[in-house]
Parts: C-alpha cells; sequence; structure tokens
C-alpha cells in the first residue's frame, strides 16, 4: 500500500514538474532566446493571417533578428502585459498596441522610448507617415511608438438604393444626416431600413466632435456631460424615433447585407464581411455628417511599442527598428487585410489605390479628417460610452441623467486611480 | 563497557526503526493529498489571499501596490455619492434577483425530471443523454446559439410566437432570458445526482406505501424527498454558489442591459480590475472579497436551516 502510495506520488510529482518545467522553459526560452524578436500582437482575427505574411516575407530576408509572431486576444494581451512587466519574464520585444493606451503606458512607465534609436533610421519620420497615426507617439518630447496603421470608421451604402432613394446624396462626396432622414422617409414604405445603428461608440463620438465635443478638454478633465453631447444624442435618437434607422434588437449587418438598408456605418476593417454578400452592389465613403463643411472620421491605430526591458541587448533593439523599417516599405498586405497603412510608402502602390478604402489616404485634406481620442483616460470614458449610448438613443434612459452619470462615473474612476 | 555500548546500538537501531515506521505512517496520508494540496495551493489558497490583501490596497497592477486599510470598504460600501457604492449595490442586487430567480428552478426542473426518468421510460438512455448534453456545452457556445434563438428580427422564437419581442434588450424580458438559458444550460449535473439518489430509495418504502393507500404525490413527498434529503441540501448549497458566480450569460447575452439592469457584480469587478482604462484592482478585489462574504453567509444559512429538519 504504502509502496503504491510512493510510486503514485512519485509519478504524479513528475508529471507536475515535466509540466510545470515545460510552462516555464517555454515562456523563458521565447523570451531569452538570442536571435529571435518576440512580436506581441492582437490579430487573431483573419487579419492575423496578413500580418503573419508580412512577418514571413520579413524572415525571408534572412536578418540577423528573426520575428516570432505571437497573436493574442485582444483582452488577454492587455491583461498580460502588466504580468510580464512586473515579472520581468517574456516580455515582447515589439508589441502592437492601439493608440488610445499609449498614454497610459506612459504614464505608468512601462514603454522604452525610440528617441536614441531614430538617428540610425532617418525614413522613420513624421514626414513619411500619415500625421494622424504618427502624432500619437509624440509624447513629452519623446517618441514611443511607431504607427502601423490607421483604420477609420467610415459608412458603406448600397449602391441600388442610393440610387433609387438619394441619387444625388453623393455628389458632394458626402452624405450628410439631413440626406440620409431625406432618404430613410421614401424608403419606409418599401419597408427598407435608412440607417444601421451599428457600434455605438464610434457613432457618437464620431457626431460629438463634428458638433465641436470632445472627451477632454484639457487633457485631465474628462467632459462627457455636455450641450453637445446632449445634441449628438438627440440626433441618433431622433433618426430612432422617426424610424430612419433600425428597430432595437434588429441586427444592422444582416439588413444591410440582405439589401434591407441603405446605409451602414462600419469599419473599414469590416469589408471581408461584406464581401461575403455577394450579391451586393456596395461603396465605401465618409462616415456621415452633419455639414460637409468639417468631415471627421473616428479613428484608432495600431502601433509598435517597446515595452520596457533590462535584458533586452542594443542590438536586439536595433533588430526590432529594422523589422519596422521593413513594416514602413511592405506594409501593402496590411492594406489587403482591409486597413489603411499609416506608412505613405505604401500610398504610391497601384495595388492600394484600388482599395475602396484608399480613399481616406489618398488626399491630403481628407488625411486632415481622421480623428483618434487621444486622452489618458479614454478607456474610462469609453467604458461608460458604450453603457449610456444604446440605452439613450433607444429610448430606455433619458439622456441629460444618462450623461450625468457617466461623467460621475469618469471622474470616480480617475480619482480611484490617482489616489495613490 | 563493550557491552553495554553493543547494547546501546542495538537499541538506537530498534528505535530508529521504530521511529521510521511512524514516520512512514504519518507520510502516507499527505502523500495521498500531496498533488491536491499544491494545485489548491497555487490555483486557490495563494490567489485568494493576495485578493483579500490586494482589498486593502491601491493598485493599477503595475507598479507597487499601496497599503490603504479599509478605505477601498468604505468607499463601496458607505460613501453614497461614489460611483463605486452604486456599483455594489446594483451589482450585488442584480446577482441575488439572478439567484433567487434561478436556484428554485435549478433544483426543482431537474428534480422533476429526474423523478420521470427513474419510472424508466421507453427511450430512458436517449432523453437522459439529451438533458444532460447542455452540460457538457461553453458557456460562449450556448449563449451565441440562444442570441440567434431570441434575435428580433432573424430569431426562430419570435418567428413562431408571431411577436416582435426583444427578448435581450428590454425587461422582463431579459430576466425571462437569463433564466430560461441558465436553466436549459445547467439541468443536467443535478438532475444525475438526483438520479443516482432516487435509484438508492428501497422499492419497499413505496409497496408499502402503496399497500397503505399512499398516492403517487404522497409517496413523493413522504418517501422520495426525505430520502434524498442529503443530495438536496448538496445541489441547493452548490448551485447557489454557482448561480452567485453569475457572469457569461449577461456578458454575452444582455451586455448588462437594459440600463444596467442585467450587470451582475462580476461584471463590475472585471471592469474595475481588468478594464479598457487603468486598473482600479483595489477596489475591484474589494468588491469580490464583499461577494465571497455573501455567499458564504448565504450557504451558512442554507446548511442551518437544512440541517435542522434532521
Amino acid at each position: 500500500m504504502k509502496k503504491k502510495a510512493v510510486v503514485l506520488f512519485s509519478i504524479l510529482f513528475v508529471i507536475m514538474m515535466a509540466l510545470s518545467g515545460c510552462s516555464s522553459s517555454s515562456s523563458s526560452s521565447s523570451a531569452s532566446t538570442k536571435n529571435e524578436i518576440l512580436y506581441w500582437n492582437p490579430f487573431t482575427g483573419p487579419d492575423g493571417e496578413n500580418m503573419k505574411q508580412i512577418v514571413n516575407d520579413y524572415n525571408k530576408t534572412n536578418p540577423k533578428f528573426k520575428v516570432k509572431n505571437v497573436s493574442i486576444a485582444e483582452n488577454d494581451m492587455y491583461a498580460k502585459i502588466p504580468t510580464v512587466v512586473n515579472s520581468g519574464n517574456g516580455i515582447p520585444d515589439v508589441t502592437i498596441v492601439h493608440a488610445e493606451r499609449i498614454k497610459q503606458f506612459v504614464d505608468n512607465g512601462i514603454l522604452t522610448a525610440y528617441d536614441d534609436l531614430l538617428a540610425d533610421y532617418p525614413e522613420i519620420k513624421a514626414e513619411n507617415y500619415v500625421p494622424a497615426g504618427w502624432n500619437i507617439g509624440d509624447l513629452e518630447g519623446s517618441r514611443y511608438s511607431v504607427p502601423l496603421d490607421v483604420h477609420s470608421f467610415v459608412m458603406y451604402y448600397n449602391k441600388d438604393l442610393l440610387q433609387k432613394y438619394a441619387p444625388h446624396a453623393l455628389d458632394d462626396n458626402v452624405i450628410t444626416f439631413d440626406e440620409i432622414r431625406a432618404a430613410g422617409e421614401l424608403s419606409q414604405k418599401d419597408k427598407i431600413t435608412g440607417i444601421g445603428i451599428t457600434w455605438t461608440r464610434p457613432i457618437f463620438l464620431s457626431i460629438y466632435h463634428q458638433l465641436g465635443g470632445d472627451i477632454t478638454s484639457d487633457g485631465k478633465t474628462p467632459t462627457l456631460d455636455t450641450p453637445e453631447a446632449k445634441k449628438a444624442l438627440e440626433l441618433l435618437k431622433g433618426l430612432v424615433d422617426d424610424k430612419i434607422a433600425n428597430k432595437d434588437g434588429e441586427d444592422p449587418g444582416q439588413l444591410f447585407k440582405s439589401g434591407k438598408a441603405i446605409f451602414y456605418p462600419e469599419g473599414i476593417w469590416m469589408q471581408n464581411g461584406v464581401k461575403e454578400a455577394k450579391k451586393l452592389n456596395w461603396g465605401l465613403t465618409n462616415f456621415p455628417q452633419i455639414s460637409p463643411d468639417k468631415i471627421v472620421n473616428w479613428t484608432s491605430s495600431h502601433q509598435f511599442v517597446m515595452l520596457k526591458d533590462k535584458n533586452r541587448s542594443t542590438e536586439k533593439t536595433k533588430g526590432v527598428m529594422d523589422f519596422l523599417n521593413y513594416v514602413r516599405e511592405h506594409s501593402l498586405p496590411w492594406a489587403q487585410a482591409g486597413q489603411n497603412p499609416a506608412a505613405l510608402a505604401t500610398l504610391e502602390n497601384p495595388e492600394y489605390q484600388q482599395l475602396p478604402q484608399s480613399f481616406l489616404i489618398k488626399d491630403p485634406e481628407m488625411q486632415k479628417t481622421l480623428k483618434i481620442f487621444d486622452y489618458k483616460y479614454n478607456g474610462f470614458v469609453v467604458e461608460e460610452v458604450d453603457k449610456l449610448v444604446g440605452d439613450a438613443i433607444y429610448g430606455k434612459l433619458a439622456i441629460d441623467k444618462g450623461l450625468k452619470a457617466a461623467q460621475k462615473a469618469v471622474e470616480d474612476k480617475i480619482a480611484a486611480n490617482n489616489k495613490k | 563497557m563493550i557491552n553495554t555500548g553493543v547494547k546501546k546500538e542495538l537499541s538506537m537501531t530498534a528505535e530508529l526503526e521504530k521511529n521510521l515506521g511512524k514516520k512512514r505512517a504519518n507520510l502516507s496520508p499527505y502523500l495521498y493529498i500531496g498533488p491536491h494540496l499544491i494545485l489548491f495551493a497555487i490555483f486557490f489558497l495563494f490567489p485568494t489571499l493576495y485578493g483579500i490583501y490586494i482589498s486593502f490596497t491601491n493598485w493599477d497592477l503595475i507598479g507597487t501596490p499601496e497599503f490603504v486599510g479599509f478605505a477601498n470598504y468604505k468607499e463601496i460600501l458607505f460613501n453614497q455619492d461614489s460611483t463605486f457604492y452604486d456599483q455594489l449595490r446594483n451589482g450585488l442586487g442584480n446577482t441575488f434577483k439572478f439567484v433567487l430567480f434561478t436556484v428554485p428552478a435549478c433544483i426543482i426542473v431537474p428534480l422533476l425530471l429526474a423523478a420521470g426518468l427513474n419510472t424508466k421510460p421507453k427511450g430512458l438512455k436517449f432523453f437522459q443523454a439529451l438533458f444532460y448534453m447542455p452540460t457538457l456545452f461553453s458557456v460562449s457556445a450556448v449563449m451565441i446559439v440562444f442570441s440567434m434563438l431570441f434575435s428580433v428580427s432573424f430569431g426562430p422564437i419570435n418567428h413562431y410566437l408571431n411577436v416582435e419581442t426583444n427578448w435581450l434588450a428590454t425587461q422582463p424580458y431579459a430576466w425571462i432570458t437569463l433564466v430560461i438559458v441558465t436553466i436549459w444550460w445547467t439541468i443536467g449535473a443535478n438532475m444525475i445526482i438526483y438520479q443516482a439518489a432516487l435509484n438508492g430509495i428501497s422499492k419497499d418504502l413505496y409497496e408499502a406505501a402503496a399497500i397503505d393507500g399512499a398516492n403517487s404525490i404522497q409517496k413523493f413527498f413522504r418517501i422520495t424527498l426525505p430520502s434524498i434529503r442529503a443530495q438536496l441540501l448538496y445541489t441547493v448549497v452548490i448551485t447557489t454558489i454557482a448561480q452567485f458566480n453569475i457572469y457569461g450569460q449577461p456578458l454575452m447575452l444582455t451586455k448588462g442591459g437594459p440600463t444596467s439592469s442585467t450587470t451582475v457584480l462580476l461584471m463590475y469587478i472585471q471592469k474595475n480590475a481588468f478594464g479598457s482604462g487603468n486598473s482600479i484592482a483595489g477596489i475591484g478585489s474589494a468588491m469580490a472579497v464583499i461577494l465571497g462574504l455573501c455567499i458564504m453567509v448565504v450557504s451558512a444559512i442554507q446548511f442551518f436551516f437544512l440541517r435542522q429538519r434532521d
């Protein structure tokens, strides 16, 4: 009996040691392998394949440091970053994070600046990138990130339905809310929805900014409970109340893909989903505007950052820079995933110019319409915005009350965060 | 001299052997529970204690935690102006509501099904498998299927009922949907326990009752229920604890809406500790500790009452 127990236990023990040994050795090896750059990104969707292609192509050029591509689901990746930074083990050499996170990371002191490195890479400079994407990484006189792309929230439209209900709406290249309203009133009789209420966060923020609002007044104080925010919500609520927009609970994507909606505000990255509807004759244009004079397209950006790591050698850091410089010139596969590369080198590529989303970048004037909501407490704001907008525009929550609660929640979270 | 020395040595070896034997006898229980004990310490004990410690600190997961005493608890329990006070109230309230709505059904429905299966109907194995199957599915798979079923414009439920009910984004339908989904998803585990318990009841009892002229309802309440009281106690406690940890269903189906009426406490805890902004881990942990205390108190009360009838 006793012997058996000892044997059993020792077997279990060996297995456990083996298992734990495996995990620790694999994670440390990925960090400390001398000739490999560990590259984390949140591209777990179909776009991950395009990123893999870029990395593979780069590795084929026989660089001194090969890149190891690790895609982790967005939420998991952001949860893992503090863990690896705290433990000092398995820190990735280069990481893709969203533009909105960078201020927060710099504030936490977990990013390495690119400043001294850029001297050897003169082509990684402002002139070679879309300004909206480039400017994000410039904080307190230092450069903390290099942009990969600028991805905007725009609007798809059904060409046949547009021809039928609003043939002249696109004459000035901008579809206004008034034009959507007029088209929706006509199409109602045929049971065609005017516009789909999709992702409420960028929809609300775009309109808010068109009206002159922003989520912060001075980079510190949040500004959500404002007359402009109220106006933006009222505009959306009006579309819902007058049945220009889809009903609560209806899936706007399904409506649009089955030809039952004229306008479908969505991200440029959703093209593959729209392409699935083979019979659909669709086009891509600016997000709807209140007036054609001030165009705003909600935008975010994937940015390359380096998390601080004492053990990263100068050599390896150079390897990272080589990779970033390569991506700058070879972003076409990324554009083919539906994104707009931030590096202007891709702009001259005729293949890129054929892509529908390139209209946002081709014209330098259009580049100015890209608005990234860059605020240290952006995360707190968007959580409240996500909670607020749907309820407010579908009449479940009084707009004034909702805005007040959202403002208070953001302020309280900031206060709790700054207590120390 | 020499003799005594030898004697001493001899006696020492004997003692040594005795001691060794004792040690072995004492060690073997630990060998059995050892593997579990290690896993328990790594994955349960240490995280729990660390979580309790974090609830007394201010921490953003990156810097070093700063000890603040009971400040987090004061904030969420007594500061009525605070957003976190509202979060705790609303979250805990919704969690309790969910427990009240689901636990009775999660006990009664499997019990009735088990009682039905216990009569050994045709296709017993088939139905047993059918009722048990949902338990095997992951929460996300189940929620995706149900969000399609309950979809407003394309869902079969609205289609066959010929209504346009917005099941997921208006009350009271959001609660009804959550309860239905949860019962469907969790029938299996309790049902298996009841089936085993019902099988263990002696047939003699029923025969004697039948001779005394008891009808089937009387049999159920006088014989069946008292006979499986231990299993009932176990399932009531386990189900209650499980439902207190409600998270996946409202997160995926109703997204906490409409107007935060189905936002349960775990959703707030997750948002505070691992949200898209800076982490407020201290407040999140304090909320988690309060949730843990609630579960302990409720379980203790249940234990007490169900034991009393012994």
